[in-house]
């Protein structure tokens, strides 16, 4: 009825479109991440100018549909840096992807930082203080264990949630996924099959990894 | 500069009118995803057989990304149902296809967070079940619910953008279309970005608001 | 009347007969019992309370003194056993061939609203003031016009010494202040019965006695009052009887000075020695 076999028989060039969403994941995360973890740290320092460019760049990530973020950097960063560089500079489209859906991850991602930074009660500082420990030791045997107790279910489902948005990059030509189930819709006039047979691969997917998620991240809320 | 501002200017019209379809589409997609989430929600409580198929149902909504949910909504459905007819109609659609899971969602977790004893207070003072439910029960759950509710409709602000994918003259469409026009990306563009990072920046600090205020006034 | 002759003479029980016979009666009790899934908490408890009358009811937890106090309003169904308030038959009605049926939601209701209950955890309504609180009931269940409502409740809010709070959210309120407010509630439906349900249990030890007053003030009105309560002194002073509950039976039951004294059960004696030293 739903004509899946369509589905099945691109199944092939449809998997090497969900590698490159996957591929723009691992870019992007490893970008979110990093970003993120610097935007943090900014975020809690004590510089006034710091702390404030910092909290500006993750409100503006966390505020700015990745949408328009994408078309933004594919369209007008490479104009913008062309005309500061003198030369013509175009962007590879993996690469605008990478930065835009990286910078919007990066946003949420500190601030998951952040909470698990400060969900370490004062107290256990405080005492590690009294005892004698060094900040350096603090952060990594008393508040880093801690945080990232509490931090780890967040990011996993925030990762989650990046790969979903990888699905969105093929309006800049990159050949994911998305992309291909559009070519290949066109060519064979039937974009039924190829849709459902793409959100019902998508919803198994995610469904998986936000299951195998959600054990190891409530285990780690009891513990 | 002086260019730029000029050219922002000159298409404040277009500009203007897709500001106000994106709100649009927000909207009704807010409020469809809504009614259905309490709808699921109540069938959850009071169908129990139906459980399966609803907890499936927000499974479905909630693990799909969204622009795929669009493109199956806008391109599949219209093959077998002959519907939705038109791309405005495909885009709510899927958007409140999106946002109903979670709201299913919310709305349980805003019913369970009442605790059992007022409902009990509310039955030993003599009150009936509805009686319970109306005056005690639904103002709790929308005062705990208020700020994931804001949240689900910034987040449909955000994926609304998307629609211009599907040819809805959205915001994004503008920008888009305008910029194609003009061969200027960098105006238009920046500028709507901008436009939509002070409106989410707004509407976050407006939930914030009252989040707070929310809080301050049930904290016990 | 006529429907109690309606019931069939073999399956009359002698109680049926004379509750109604018995209006001054508040409350009456007959082979209750209650269990939840394969545990039972109560064990065929019967008693009768009169009008006028303060019952205090005592044990360990686990006792079943909560159940039982909560099967009297129905916020717990008993497993089997009848219970009348003030002649009226709770936990069944008849309908017109005299044949037995379960209650339905509305005679419950009624019943509630002739049966106050103070909860242990207030459970005051968050998002209305404490004025709101009190008139709630009285605009749902009793039909007042708001105004009626408002001056009921302003001066049994002044009973309880509440009355300047009246516009306050209940979130603001310590513990003994949303207790009395509690109690207003109850107290504006003009209830037949009071029940407490360990109402002090979750409050500091300072608040306590703001509470106790209150419920001292109403045993001296004159109004029945079925009390579960960790609080010795008070069920010493204030009750005209006491209960004695261990494992879902009535071990002990008699006048204060009797149980606390010189009570036969040896259970009920270790359960006081703790408290009273």
């Amino acid at each position: 009825m739903l004509g899946l076999s369509l589905f099945w028989e691109y199944r092939a060039i449809l998997f090497q479109g969900m590698l490159i969403n996957l591929l723009i994941f691992a870019l992007s995360s490893t970008v979110g991440l990093t970003v993120g973890l610097v935007a943090c740290v900014g975020r809690l320092s004590p510089f006034t100018l710091l702390r404030t460019a910092s909290a500006g760049y993750i409100e503006i990530g966390r505020s700015i549909p990745e949408f328009v973020l994408l078309i933004w950097v594919n369209n007008v960063m490479p104009v913008a840096l062309s005309a500061i560089v003198g030369e013509r500079i175009r962007f590879n489209p993996i690469l605008s992807a990478t930065i835009a859906l990286g910078a919007v991850a990066s946003g949420y991602f500190a601030e998951t930082f952040r909470a698990g930074i400060q969900a370490v009660p004062r107290g256990h500082v405080e005492a590690a203080r009294a005892l004698g420990m060094r900040t350096p030791q603090i952060l990594r045997r008393i508040v880093l264990p801690q945080a990232i107790r509490v931090m780890l279910p967040e990011l996993m489902s925030q990762n989650i949630g990046l790969l979903k948005t990888t699905t969105l990059v093929s309006v800049i030509a990159v050949p994911d996924i998305m992309y291909q189930v559009g070519i290949i819709g066109q060519q064979e006039m039937k974009p039924l099959p190829l849709y459902t047979g793409t959100a019902i691969a998508f919803f198994l997917v995610i469904f998986a990894l936000t299951t195998l998620v959600d054990r190891p991240a409530s285990q780690l809320q009891r513990s | 500069m002086e260019f730029w501002t000029r050219t922002i200017v000159a298409n404040t019209g277009p500009l203007l009118e897709g500001l106000r379809l994106t709100l649009l589409v927000s909207t009704i997609a807010f409020l469809v995803a809504a009614a259905t989430g309490l709808v699921i929600c109540l069938l959850r409580i009071y169908a129990p057989p139906l459980r399966l198929m609803l907890s499936a149902y927000i499974a479905f909504c909630r693990n799909t990304p969204i622009f795929v949910q669009l493109l199956w909504v806008a391109y599949a459905w219209y093959d077998i149902f002959a519907w939705p007819k038109d791309v405005f109609t495909a885009a709510w659609v899927a958007l409140a296809l999106q946002s109903s899971g979670y709201l299913a969602e919310t709305f349980r977790a805003g019913f369970e967070s009442v605790p059992h004893g007022h409902v009990e207070a509310a039955y030993a003072l003599g009150m009936g079940r509805f009686g319970a439910l109306r005056r005690i029960v639904a103002p709790q759950m929308l005062l705990t619910m208020a700020p994931a509710l804001m949240n689900q409709f910034i987040v449909i602000v955000k994926c609304s953008t998307l629609v211009s994918v599907i040819a809805v003259p959205d915001l994004m469409f503008q920008a888009i279309r305008l910029t194609n026009i003009w061969g200027e990306p960098v105006p238009i563009l920046t500028f709507v970005a901008v436009v939509f990072v002070i409106l989410i920046i707004s509407l976050s600090a407006a939930s914030k608001k009252l989040t707070d205020r929310l809080r301050a006034r049930m904290a016990t | 009347m006529s429907v109690m002759a309606a019931v069939h003479p073999s399956e009359r029980a002698e109680s049926d007969v004379v509750s109604n016979a018995e209006p001054s009666l508040a409350i009456r009790v007959v082979g209750l019992n209650k269990s939840f899934g394969d545990v039972p908490v109560l064990r065929g408890i019967s008693f009768d309370l009169s009008r006028g009358q303060v019952l205090s009811i005592i044990g360990a937890s686990g006792s079943g003194k909560s159940t039982l106090l909560r099967c009297l309003n129905y916020l717990e169904r008993p497993t089997s056993g009848d219970v009348w308030i003030a002649g009226y038959p709770l936990t069944f009605a008849t309908d017109r061939n005299g044949s037995r049926r379960n209650p339905t939601a509305a005679r419950i209701a009624r019943v509630r609203a002739e049966v106050g209950m103070v909860f242990q955890q207030f459970n005051l309504w968050p998002h209305m003031t404490v004025a709101q609180n009190v008139m709630e009931a009285l605009i749902q269940v009793r039909k007042l016009p708001t105004k009626e409502a408002r001056s009921r409740a302003e001066y049994y809010l002044a009973k309880v010494n509440m009355l300047d709070a009246a516009e306050r959210y209940p979130s603001r309120l310590s513990g003994g202040q949303q207790q009395r407010v509690a109690i207003a509630r109850a107290l504006s439906m003009e209830p037949q019965i009071m029940l407490f349900d360990e109402a002090t249990s979750s409050l500091d030890p300072e608040l306590t006695a703001e509470v106790l007053a209150v419920m001292r003030l109403l045993a001296k009105d004159g109004m029945t009052m079925v009390v579960v309560t960790h609080e010795m002194a008070f069920a010493r002073e204030v009750s005209d009887r006491v209960m004695f509950l261990h494992g879902g039976l009535i071990e002990e039951d008699g006048l204060p000075s009797v149980v606390f004294t010189n009570p036969r059960s040896e259970r009920c004696k270790q359960f006081l020695s703790k408290f009273l030293g």
